[in-house]
């Protein structure tokens, strides 16, 4: 197995046509040898554009591409020693499975015995080992993938790229998949660099993420850093989070319509939004002393065993909390209950737009919980 | 497949190939006056008398033309089609009604207008007559490959490049396997134009490259000699038949 390279991208920058806003905008990031970094960002993000500049398909305005430290500028892409998979498995449809995942080898020149050999080994990694002579187009979606991993892998490439290649894929495909790729990465140990729009997926196989919004980095770090601190509005948006309550920050205390909620580090004094994960959110009883607020559910939302429960509190601007319910707990909508907001995983990030009005909560200084 | 599906289908084949049965009878005709329905005596004298003509050489003649036809228009068509297919080109739409203009030209006044200055630049006469239909192939194998190349998934090559494919590697491993079925489709019609044309042949050739079509038309403006002229006109039909079934089995394995 060839030595997993490191890469690090260096104020990307790519401009498709003058006067519209690029499509990557001084994107930096360090992938480490051997370790999983998943850029997370909606579509349109500029996601893809980080993989297709840094596989060398298209040039980038400004900005470096190095893989272990040698600048990649005008190399070809067959010449980077990288591997993409795509969302769509791109099977060679004139050529077998086998023959598929050979196809690097025998560019490469090596005999073509020799390169179905290998091949074999590698459709046994993925689980695939019978299925080498079908031809390409009789597999099912979730076999196409994994061949499709398997030809990348088989190009032993020094980094991988991989462009959302499970998101075409039903659930229980995709955690498969998941666990697949956790596997390779114990056995192969390859340097990977994932680009998703499912922070889900982002927390199962990468040790860090950064987040792209608009083609800018929002933040980059390990996952739990980015849900306990996310850094802007955007970033806890895509990490799944809905409970924003807009407010006031002085002293180490949040002041909203919530009421004053003591947050756990320093944070700057001015106008601040409240975020918290739904399940770090408990729900209790409304005479509960522990409670921080109280409300009322207004909507239950079915997630396996754990509901998800989204409880109004009273207050100018309707502010909303969502709170993740015990495992086969039950909630009917209009049900008065209080919450616990666990200080720990409180977190403020700046407002969008202008700074929200003053909260009648402010006039009268009520003591933090 | 439902019953209207198949009567459709033997309808359809039965009237491609009803001109055919008298031809056939003619060709093996010794004699057939009106009004007998069949011919009254059977024999060779038509194959006889074609051969006589210069059928076998014609027949050479043809092939080779459609062939060099073939060789230079369909890679020609191929590029104009992938790139109007896939980048941005300057003009598209003006430069596709060029590439296309030949279809709305009449030949016989090209063919007559271009003979002089062909002749004036003293350009050999089977050159003329393959740069000429070459731009007449060109309409045919062009949009083509551009349907082709629109239906296309650049996926594919950028998949084969990060694999470590160069940009040559590319083209013979992934892209012409792919396209297989619509390149033989589009040398297919290429080979037609050169094979069947007589007009640009006549014309620019001056009369001496005799190719099948020119037989023909010589044999069938003569008197008396319908067997012969039978003969040269199924030799003309059957090779492109043949071609057919062969581009037809490539396009299947193409799909399946």
């Amino acid at each position: 197995m060839t030595q997993s390279g490191a890469l690090e991208l260096r104020g990307l920058t790519q401009v498709h046509a003058a006067g519209q806003p690029p499509a990557l905008d001084d994107f930096t990031l360090d992938v480490p040898a051997g370790s999983c970094v998943a850029v997370l960002g909606p579509s349109g993000s500029g996601k893809s554009t980080v993989l297709r500049l840094t596989a060398g398909l298209d040039e980038p305005t400004r900005g470096s591409v190095r893989l272990d430290g040698r600048d990649l500028i005008g190399v070809p892409p067959e010449r980077r020693g990288m591997a993409m998979v795509f969302q769509r498995p791109l099977l060679f449809p004139h050529l077998s499975v086998r023959d598929n995942v050979a196809f690097a080898d025998r560019v490469r020149g090596v005999p073509r015995r020799r390169a179905r050999e290998r091949a074999e080994e590698y459709l046994g990694l993925v689980a695939l080992g019978g299925y080498g002579d079908r031809p390409a187009r009789a597999l099912s979606g979730g076999q196409e993938q994994r061949v499709a991993l398997a030809r990348a892998l088989a190009a032993e490439p020094r980094v991988l790229l991989l462009d959302e290649p499970f998101s075409a894929l039903d659930t229980a495909l995709r955690e498969e998949m998941h666990d697949l790729l956790a596997d390779l990465r114990v056995r192969l140990d390859p340097t990977v660099l994932l680009v998703t729009h499912d922070h889900g997926e982002a927390d199962a196989l990468a040790d860090t993420v950064a987040v792209l919004d608009g083609g800018r980095l929002q933040q980059a770090g390990p996952v739990r850093e980015l849900y306990a601190r996310p850094a802007s509005l955007a970033v806890s948006r895509l990490l799944g989070g809905r409970t924003e309550v807009p407010g006031t920050v002085r002293d180490g205390v949040h002041t909203s319509a919530l009421g004053a909620l003591a947050l756990p580090g320093p944070v700057p004094d001015g106008p601040g939004v409240l975020v918290v994960r739904p399940e770090a959110v408990r729900v209790t009883l409304p005479a509960d002393p522990a409670a921080d607020v109280t409300g009322t559910v207004v909507r239950v939302r079915r997630r396996g065993l754990r509901a998800l429960v989204a409880v109004e509190v009273p207050g100018p601007g309707g502010v909303s909390v969502e709170a993740e319910l015990e495992a086969g707990e039950e909630l009917p909508a209009g049900r008065a209950v209080g919450l616990v907001l666990a200080v720990a995983a409180r977190a403020v990030v700046p407002p969008l737009g202008p700074p929200s009005s003053p909260t009648d909560a402010e006039a009268s200084p009520v003591r933090p919980r | 497949m439902g019953l209207t599906a198949r009567l459709g289908r033997t309808a359809l084949a039965g009237w491609l190939l009803l001109p055919l049965v008298p031809l056939v009878l003619w060709a093996a005709a010794d004699r057939w006056t009106a009004p007998a329905v069949l011919p009254q005596a059977w024999g060779t004298a038509g194959l006889r008398d074609a051969v006589d003509a210069g059928a076998g050489p014609a027949f050479l003649r043809s092939t080779v033309l459609g062939l060099v036809v073939a060789v230079l228009a369909t890679p020609l068509g191929a590029m104009a089609g992938r790139a109007l297919a896939t980048s941005r080109v300057p003009l598209g739409g003006a430069v596709l009604a060029v590439l296309l203009s030949p279809l709305v030209l009449p030949p016989f006044a090209v063919a007559l207008g271009l003979d002089v200055l062909l002749l004036r630049l003293r350009v050999p006469a089977p050159v003329g007559v393959v740069l000429l239909l070459t731009v007449a192939a060109l309409p045919y194998t062009t949009v083509l490959m551009r349907a082709a190349y629109a239906a296309h998934d650049l996926g594919f090559e950028e998949e084969a490049r990060t694999l470590g494919a160069t940009a040559r590697q590319t083209v013979f491993h992934v892209q012409l396997p792919l396209l297989a079925p619509a390149l033989a489709g589009a040398a297919f019609l290429a080979f037609l134009v050169g094979w069947s044309d007589y007009v640009v042949t006549l014309l620019v050739g001056g009369g001496q490259l005799v190719t099948l079509p020119l037989l023909v038309a010589a044999a069938a403006t003569a008197t008396g000699n319908e067997a012969q002229v039978a003969v040269l006109s199924l030799s003309s039909v059957l090779p492109p038949l043949v071609l057919l079934v062969a581009v037809g089995l490539v396009g299947r394995r193409g799909r399946a």
